[in-house]
C-alpha cells in the first residue's frame, strides 16, 4: 500500500466525524426553541444521556494524553491516578442530586446561577466563570495542542500543527455554537462511546505489541529488580518537606503519599466545576445520577483507567517505542485505519470537554456577568447571539495560545482543576452545610484561590515579574496546589462561619434549606449509617489515596533473598490501586444508594416564586459599573507597570 | 422549567449512531486489517463486529418499536453495493489473495443470509415471504 493510501484514513475519518457532528448540531438546532433550549437543552436531556456524557467528559482525554505519559515516565509512583474513576465520581455522588433539586426549586440551570441566588455573591459568579474559562482555554487547549502535534506526526507533516489546531477550533465552534447545550449532550453520547472504545482498543494494541499481559509484567519485573528503576514501583514515603519543584525539590522523590492524596483531591475538582453541573442541570430527571456515577463513571470509566490507561502507560515504561506518540506512529505505519479510529476517539474525548467548557465559559461571560451586571435589557435572542460570538472568540484565543504561548497555556491549564476544587466549600454550603455563611465561603474561596496560585508556576512567575521571589516552588512539601488551596479555603470558611451570623440567609437560601429538611431529608435508616459512612470514607481515602499507599509498596511482593516476585503477577502498587478501585466502587455504591446521597427520588418540586417587586431602571448603575471597571483596569495596569519597573527583574 | 420529553427518535438515533461508531468502525478496521495481512480470522472478526452491529441495531429498533428508517436502508444497501463492486473489481483484476477472496465471500454470504433472518424475526416466516410475494388479488385492486 502506498504512503498516500496510508495517510488518507485519518482525514477520511475526521471528515466523517465532522459530518456526524454537524448532523447532530443541526438536529439540536431544529429541536431547540428559544434561549432556554440553547442554554440548557430545555432541561430535557435524558438521564442516560447525561450519565454517559458526564463520564465521557470526566477527563478521558486527559487520562489518555497525560495519564499514560505520567505512568510511562514515573511508573507506579502515583497510584492515585489509577483510582481516578472513583475520585471523579465521588463529587457527583455528594453534590449532583441535591444541586439538581436546588436548581429545580429555583428554576435555574447553572452553577453561577445557584451561587448568585443562594449566596447573592458576584464574586462566586466570577470565580465560577473563571474556572470555566480556565478549562476552555487552558486545560482543554493544552490537550488540543497535544492532539494537533499528534495529527502532524500521523500525517507525516502534511497537516501542520497550526492547521490542525485551526480545524479543531472550528469544529469546536461548530459543535457548541450552532446547537448549544442540546448538541453537546447529543453528540457527547457518540463522543463518549468513541472515546471509551479508543482507550480499550489502544490497550488491546499495546498488549498485542508487548506480547501479552504476562510478557509485559515480566519486563516490568526486570525494571523493578534494577536498583536504578526500582523506585518507579513504589510511593516514596508519606511526605517530604522540600521547598517544591523548581526550588530544590527533587522530582524523583516528589511522588509521596501526600502528593497522591492531593492529586486525587485535584481530580475531585472536575465534578465540582461548572462544566459537570451544566450537564446535570440540563437533565430532565435526577434519577440517573446514582447509576451514572456508580456504574458508568466509577465502574466502567474507573475500570478503563485502572486497567487500560495503566496498561498503555506501563508499556511505555518498559519500551519507549510504546509511549503514546511512538505508539500512534507505529500503528499508523502498520494499520492506519486503526490509528485513525483511535485518534478519532481521543479527539472526541478532548473535543467533548473542550466544547462543553467553551460553551459554559461563554455562557458565564454573557449570561452571568455581562447581562445581569452591565446590560440587563439584553434580550434572550441577543444573549444567544452574543454567546455564540463569545464561543468563537474563546476558541480563537485558545487556538492562538496553543500555537504562540504554550508555556502560559500550560500554566493556566494547571490552575483549572485546583481552582475548581476550591468550589467545594460553596457547594457544600448549598447542599449540605447550611451554616456556611456567605462571607465565609466568599473569604474561603478567595483564600483558596490565593493558596493555589501561590503554589503553582503562574503565581510565582507573576510575583517574580513584580520583583518578589517566593521561597518555595511548585507544590511545596510534595503537596499539590489543590490541597494547599483547600487548607486555606476550609480554615477561612470555618473561622468566618464561626464569627458571622449563621441565620442571615436570603429568601432563596431559606427555601433551599426548607427543601432539604422536608421532601429531601434523609431517611432514618440513612441517618443511622452516617457514622459508618464517615468511617468507611476516611479509611478508603487513607488506604487508597493517602498515607496508607505506602503499604502498597510491599503488600503483594514476596522476597526470597535477592529475588523478588509479584504475588499477583503485576506490580504490587498496581494491584493495590486495583484493590482501591474495587473498594472505591463499593464506597460509591454505598454512599449513592444506601446513604441516599444520589438515589432516585420521586417528588415534585414546585418552582420558587420570587416576591413581586417593581423593576428598577438599572441603566444608570450599569453605566457606573462599566466606568468603575474601566478605571479599575487602567489603575491596575498602571500600578502593575510601575511595580514591575521599580522592582521587577 | 418545563420538562418536555425528549423526542424518542433522537434517543433511538443516538443509540444507533453510537453502536455503529463502535461496531461499524471496528468491523471496517478488522476487515481492512484482514485484507491487508491476508488473515482470514482477522477478517472474520470484522464480519462478526458488523453482524453484532446489525443485531444491536435490530434490538434498538425493537425497543423503540420501529424498523429501519428509509435513509438507513438506503445507506446500508448503497454500502453493500459499493463493497460488492470493489470486491468484483478486485477479483476481476486479480488483486485478491485466497484469504481476501474467502473473506469477501463470507461477508456477502453473512449479509445475504442476514436479510431473510431479519425479516423472519420481524415479520415471522410467513410474513417475511409476504413482504416479497404480491398476490394477484392485491395487484387487481391496485389503482
Amino acid at each position: 500500500m502506498t504512503s498516500v493510501a496510508f495517510s488518507i484514513w485519518l482525514p477520511l475519518f475526521v471528515l466523517f466525524y465532522v459530518a456526524v457532528m454537524l448532523y447532530w448540531a443541526r438536529v439540536a438546532a431544529t429541536e431547540g426553541s428559544g434561549s432556554d433550549g440553547f442554554f440548557s437543552a430545555g432541561h430535557a436531556l435524558a438521564p442516560w444521556i447525561s450519565a454517559l456524557v458526564i463520564a465521557g467528559c470526566g477527563m478521558a482525554g486527559w487520562f489518555v494524553l497525560g495519564g499514560t505519559r505520567q505512568i510511562a515516565e514515573h511508573g507506579f509512583q502515583m497510584p492515585s491516578l489509577l483510582i481516578g474513576g472513583i475520585a471523579i465520581a465521588l463529587p457527583g455522588i455528594v453534590f449532583f442530586k441535591r444541586l439538581w433539586f436546588v436548581a429545580e426549586r429555583l428554576r435555574v440551570s447553572s452553577q453561577a446561577d445557584i451561587f448568585r441566588l443562594y449566596f447573592h455573591s458576584p464574586f462566586l459568579v466570577v470565580v465560577s466563570t473563571i474556572v470555566a474559562i480556565l478549562f476552555a482555554v487552558g486545560f482543554a487547549g493544552l490537550q488540543v495542542r497535544a492532539l494537533s502535534q499528534l495529527a502532524e506526526a500521523l500525517t507525516g507533516g502534511a497537516v501542520p500543527q497550526l492547521l490542525a489546531s485551526v480545524v479543531f477550533g472550528f469544529m469546536l465552534f461548530a459543535g457548541a455554537g450552532i446547537g448549544g447545550m442540546r448538541a453537546i449532550g447529543y453528540f457527547g453520547v457518540i463522543q463518549t462511546v468513541l472515546a471509551f472504545t479508543a482507550i480499550a482498543v489502544l490497550a488491546g494494541c499495546v498488549l498485542f505489541y508487548s506480547g501479552g499481559f504476562a510478557a509485559l509484567n515480566a519486563d516490568l519485573l526486570k525494571l523493578a529488580a534494577s536498583p536504578d528503576t526500582a523506585p518507579l514501583f513504589s510511593v516514596s514515603g508519606v511526605i517530604h518537606f522540600t521547598s517544591g519543584l523548581g526550588r530544590g525539590g527533587d522530582p524523583a522523590t516528589a511522588n509521596t503519599a501526600l502528593a497522591n492524596l492531593s492529586l486525587a483531591l485535584a481530580l475531585m475538582g472536575f465534578q465540582a466545576s461548572p462544566l459537570a453541573l451544566k450537564l446535570v442541570l440540563s437533565t430532565r430527571s435526577p434519577n440517573g445520577i446514582a447509576a451514572g456515577q456508580t456504574w458508568v463513571a466509577a465502574g466502567f470509566f474507573g475500570a478503563l483507567v485502572a486497567f487500560a490507561i495503566a496498561l498503555i502507560g506501563a508499556a511505555g515504561l518498559v519500551d519507549k517505542g510504546l509511549v503514546l506518540d511512538a505508539l500512534f506512529e507505529r500503528l499508523q505505519n502498520g494499520s492506519p485505519w486503526f490509528a485513525a479510529w483511535i485518534f478519532i476517539g481521543v479527539l472526541a474525548s478532548v473535543q467533548l470537554l473542550a466544547g462543553l467548557a467553551l460553551f459554559v465559559a461563554a455562557e458565564g461571560l454573557v449570561r452571568h456577568l455581562y447581562r445581569p451586571y452591565f446590560n440587563s435589557r439584553l434580550s434572550k435572542r441577543a444573549s444567544v447571539t452574543l454567546t455564540r460570538i463569545a464561543i468563537a472568540v474563546l476558541a480563537v484565543l485558545a487556538m492562538l495560545m496553543q500555537n504562540l504561548t504554550p508555556v502560559t497555556l500550560s500554566a493556566l491549564a494547571a490552575l483549572a482543576l485546583p481552582f475548581a476544587f476550591q468550589l467545594w466549600t460553596p457547594l457544600l454550603g448549598v447542599a449540605w452545610v447550611g451554616w456556611f455563611t456567605r462571607p465565609a465561603v466568599v473569604t474561603g474561596v478567595g483564600f483558596g484561590i490565593a493558596g493555589v496560585i501561590l503554589t503553582e508556576p503562574l503565581g510565582y512567575e507573576i510575583l517574580s515579574f513584580f520583583g518578589l521571589e517566593l521561597p518555595w516552588g511548585r507544590w511545596p512539601w510534595t503537596i499539590h496546589s489543590a490541597l494547599w488551596g483547600m487548607a486555606a479555603n476550609m480554615t477561612a470558611t470555618l473561622i468566618v462561619s464561626a464569627i458571622t451570623n449563621r441565620k442571615a440567609l436570603g429568601a432563596e437560601a431559606q427555601e433551599v434549606r426548607k427543601l432539604f429538611l422536608g421532601p429531601l431529608a434523609s431517611s432514618t435508616k440513612a441517618r443511622g449509617l452516617r457514622a459508618t459512612a464517615w468511617s468507611v470514607t476516611l479509611v478508603w481515602f487513607f488506604l487508597a489515596a493517602g498515607p496508607g499507599l505506602v503499604f502498597g509498596n510491599y503488600a503483594f511482593v514476596a522476597t526470597d533473598g535477592d529475588t523478588q516476585t509479584w504475588l499477583l503477577g503485576m506490580p504490587s502498587m498496581w494491584a493495590w490501586a486495583l484493590a482501591g478501585w474495587v473498594s472505591g466502587l463499593g464506597l460509591i455504591w454505598f454512599l449513592g444508594y444506601r446513604m441516599e446521597m444520589a438515589s432516585p427520588v420521586h417528588v415534585v418540586i414546585p418552582p420558587y416564586r420570587e416576591p413581586l417587586r417593581l423593576r428598577k431602571d438599572e441603566s444608570q448603575s450599569e453605566r457606573q459599573r462599566v466606568t468603575i471597571l474601566v478605571i479599575t483596569g487602567i489603575v491596575g495596569f498602571v500600578l502593575a507597570v510601575l511595580i514591575a519597573f521599580s522592582f521587577g527583574g | 422549567m418545563s420538562k418536555p420529553a425528549i423526542p424518542t427518535t433522537s434517543e433511538r438515533d443516538l443509540l444507533v449512531f453510537a453502536i455503529w461508531a463502535v461496531l461499524g468502525f471496528a468491523g471496517l478496521c478488522f476487515l481492512l486489517e484482514g485484507f491487508s495481512r491476508d488473515a482470514y480470522l482477522v477478517s472474520l472478526a470484522g464480519i462478526a463486529a458488523i453482524v453484532a452491529g446489525f443485531a444491536a441495531h435490530i434490538v434498538i429498533n425493537a425497543i423503540f418499536a420501529t424498523g429501519f428508517r428509509p435513509g438507513e436502508a438506503a445507506l446500508g444497501i448503497g454500502t453493500f453495493g459499493v463493497i460488492a463492486l470493489a470486491f468484483i473489481g478486485g477479483w476481476a483484476t486479480g488483486g485478491l489473495s485466497m484469504s481476501d477472496y474467502w473473506s469477501g465471500l463470507t461477508l456477502f454470504a453473512v449479509l445475504a443470509l442476514g436479510m431473510p433472518i431479519y425479516l423472519s424475526t420481524r415479520y415471522g416466516l410467513r410474513g417475511a415471504f409476504s413482504r416479497f410475494h404480491i398476490r394477484p388479488a392485491d395487484s387487481d385492486t391496485a389503482p
